[in-house]
């Protein structure tokens, strides 16, 4: 039964699915580690999206597309710094509304520019896997080796290689040079920082941004590169998803990562385990719940306590 | 002085963003105008509430839109549309409906169930039809259930992929004797296509693998994309979505592996997708606007159907399945002769299809 369940597919539809939700958690995590709750990356993540398809399909160049739906991001994102950094309003709700706001605004912008609520075209030329190897034909063990590595390691689209690249660049710069020990004094202690010379709000807005940034990167890989067109809601919830992994990744941009993974992977289990319902004879719904129990026991079962930065979601004021 | 002149700022930033979050999500705004004058004659003012997929879905909301649309030029009535964002929109916009003096009010998917259930048994005069909602019993004699026999439509779907993965007119069919299904939630108008889509693939094929993968949404197009290369990967070369724009994802999953057909679900998709004829091979479809705009018609005669659940499978005309389009001349008539006999015998009442796997 077990043959054929642990496929190269099932590890590389992991990396895949973990993309925007890692993306969107290393954000999250540069975003809380500078003291600002960021609940406003599922609306970034839509934003985004949207933008993405929209300037594609004007431009008919996806480049810019990309580009537009980063330039979206850090939009959505500036509004949230203005609301929860300089007019020191509650970041939770700052950010429920900027979710309500991307999900409406989408909709409508849709209407406006396409006369149709719902899904908008297809992009002409949808984002391609970088490399495009060929598979290893015969079952010796160097074409079954090539047969895993290909698809493992050279199989995904620009911005899946770009979210491990974030991963560790964000790791380097945290823990490795000054802009990250400052980032972290924000979110830990601001008033020392303050003290001291650090400019803590303008280290809010730039961290903010970031993860504007990086969210709107999860939305383009959503839209430009899985599927090749927005629907509405197409995030689907992953922006809150992707606040639990920094967590669980303990306010990590790695640990972001690797938790995403986890939860990629989990729901790339469930799918391939749907398939053998025929002899597991189990209610679909049981399959669709994993990904989430997995993550229920992960966090409550194997982390011990989580604890995140002092000052996050505590609006600064100097004296 | 300062900290007054922010808390004013906040609230303009605030109220702003609401403005605009109600613009979008302003009902009945649709292309053509929701409620057009209707000219003098008209009596009647008809409405729907969409489920949360709302218009644009390319699917059951459209339809039952397009069926008001045609009852709107065709008898005089007016049409309006209310879209649901959330499952908690249902009964507030049912309630404004009803209170505004529109009936028929159409409340479209089977999640409304309980929400149209209880405001038509609260609201005795005003008129309801429910697409996708089989009323349990005592039924309110100012409502009707109208469902279909997705199961003849997804029978049909299957005789052609259970033929078709045997066949060799696509370079994409290859020798797994494999097809798939992808559906959206586990309800039951998407596990009668299920069941029919198997019990057609089997009735033709015996020995045909049919892989069934649920989504557990009906908006989430990456997640549709997934199941698609799944199936693929497990050897699918046709593939099946009953799953709303989650299905988008499992169209693009065919059309960029260049690995596998798709069939298409509830209106003809070839119209809809975005250059689909080389991916597409049919769709199996639902006539909700024809079911709609019968009963706007009783309604206008007076005769509202009250009181029942009505079902509309092939015998109907309620469920079929689209031209073939671009694969039509690649189609072998053992595929289409085999169609047009399972139609006659289903309609005869020769074979029955099975509404659950079971």
């Amino acid at each position: 039964m077990l043959n054929g369940f642990f496929t190269p597919d099932l590890f590389a539809s992991a990396i895949r699915m973990a993309t925007p939700l890692a993306l969107a958690a290393i954000g999250g995590t540069i975003c809380e580690r500078s003291g600002v709750v960021n609940i406003a990356l599922e609306g970034i993540m839509l934003i985004g999206a949207f933008f993405g398809v929209v300037v594609t399909l004007a431009t008919g160049q996806v480049w810019l597309g990309v580009l537009a739906a980063v330039l979206a991001g850090v939009a959505l994102s500036g509004i949230h710094a203005f609301a929860s950094v300089t007019l020191r309003m509650d970041q939770i709700v700052s950010g429920t509304a900027l979710n309500i706001l991307a999900l409406g605004l989408t909709g409508f912008l849709m209407e406006v520019l396409y006369g149709h609520p719902g899904a908008t075209d297809s992009i002409p030329h949808q984002i391609l896997p970088v490399f495009n190897f060929p598979a290893a034909s015969g079952t010796g063990f160097f074409a079954t080796l090539w047969n895993w590595i290909n698809p493992l390691l050279f199989g995904y689209t620009p911005i899946v290689y770009l979210a491990i690249i974030a991963a560790v660049l964000g790791q380097w710069a945290m823990y490795r040079t000054t802009w990250g020990l400052r980032l972290r004094a924000l979110g830990e202690h601001p008033r020392a920082a303050d003290t001291v010379g650090v400019r803590v709000i303008a280290g809010r807005y730039v961290a903010v941004l970031i993860s504007g940034a990086l969210g709107g990167l999860a939305g383009a890989n959503l839209s430009l590169e899985q599927v090749g067109s927005f629907s509405e809601n197409m995030s689907a919830g992953r922006g809150f998803i992707a606040l639990a992994a920094n967590i669980f990744g303990r306010w990590t941009p790695v640990g972001s990562y690797l938790a995403s993974l986890l939860f990629g992977f989990a729901q790339a289990l469930q799918i391939k385990m749907q398939a053998y319902q025929d002899v597991l004879h189990i209610p679909v719904q049981f399959f669709l719940m994993l990904p989430y129990v997995l993550t229920v026991v992960v966090l409550a079962g194997f982390m011990g306590r989580a604890v995140g930065p002092a000052e996050v979601g505590k609006p600064y004021e100097k004296e | 002085m300062k900290k007054s002149l922010r808390s004013v700022l906040a609230l303009v930033i605030v109220i702003s963003m609401m403005a605009l979050v109600l613009a979008g999500c302003t009902p009945a705004s649709t292309p053509t105008g929701s409620t057009t004058t209707p000219p003098p004659a008209a009596k009647l003012k008809t409405a729907m509430v969409t489920d949360v997929g709302g218009l644009g879905d390319k699917s059951f909301n459209d339809l039952s839109w397009a069926g008001l649309q045609k009852a709107q030029t065709d008898l005089g009535v007016s049409a309006k549309v209310l879209e649901s964002k959330q499952l908690a929109d249902y009964e507030s916009n049912l309630t404004q409906l009803a209170s505004a003096g529109y009936s028929p009010i159409f409340a479209v998917g089977f999640l409304m169930q309980d929400a149209v259930t209880k405001i038509a048994t609260s609201t005795p005069n005003t008129n309801f039809g429910g697409i996708d909602i089989f009323f349990a019993d005592p039924i309110p004699k100012n409502a009707v259930g109208l469902n279909f026999k997705e199961q003849e439509a997804g029978y049909l779907a299957g005789i052609v992929a259970g033929l078709a993965t045997k066949g060799n007119f696509d370079a994409r069919l290859n020798a797994a004797n494999t097809i798939g299904f992808v559906g959206g939630i586990a309800i039951p108008p998407v596990q009668r296509y299920e069941a029919g889509f198997v019990a057609g693939a089997k009735s033709v094929n015996p020995s045909v693998k049919v892989i069934s993968l649920y989504a557990g949404a009906f908006d989430d197009q990456a997640k549709g994309k997934e199941l698609g290369l799944s199936l693929i990967s497990q050897g699918a070369d046709i593939v099946f979505a009953a799953a709303g724009q989650t299905g988008i994802g499992t169209f693009n999953a065919c059309q960029s592996s260049k690995k596998a057909l798709f069939i298409g679900v509830d209106t003809d998709q070839y119209m809809t997708l975005t250059n689909p004829g080389d991916t597409i091979l049919t769709s199996a479809v639902k006539k909700i606007d024809t079911a709609v705009f019968s009963v706007v018609k009783d309604a206008v005669d007076g005769k509202f159907p009250g009181g029942q659940n009505k079902t509309f499978g092939l015998a109907e005309d309620g469920v079929g399945l689209s031209p073939y389009h671009d694969f039509d001349a690649k189609v072998p008539a053992a595929i289409k002769d085999a169609v047009t006999k399972a139609m006659a015998d289903i309609k005869s009442g020769a074979v029955t299809v099975p509404s659950s796997l079971k």
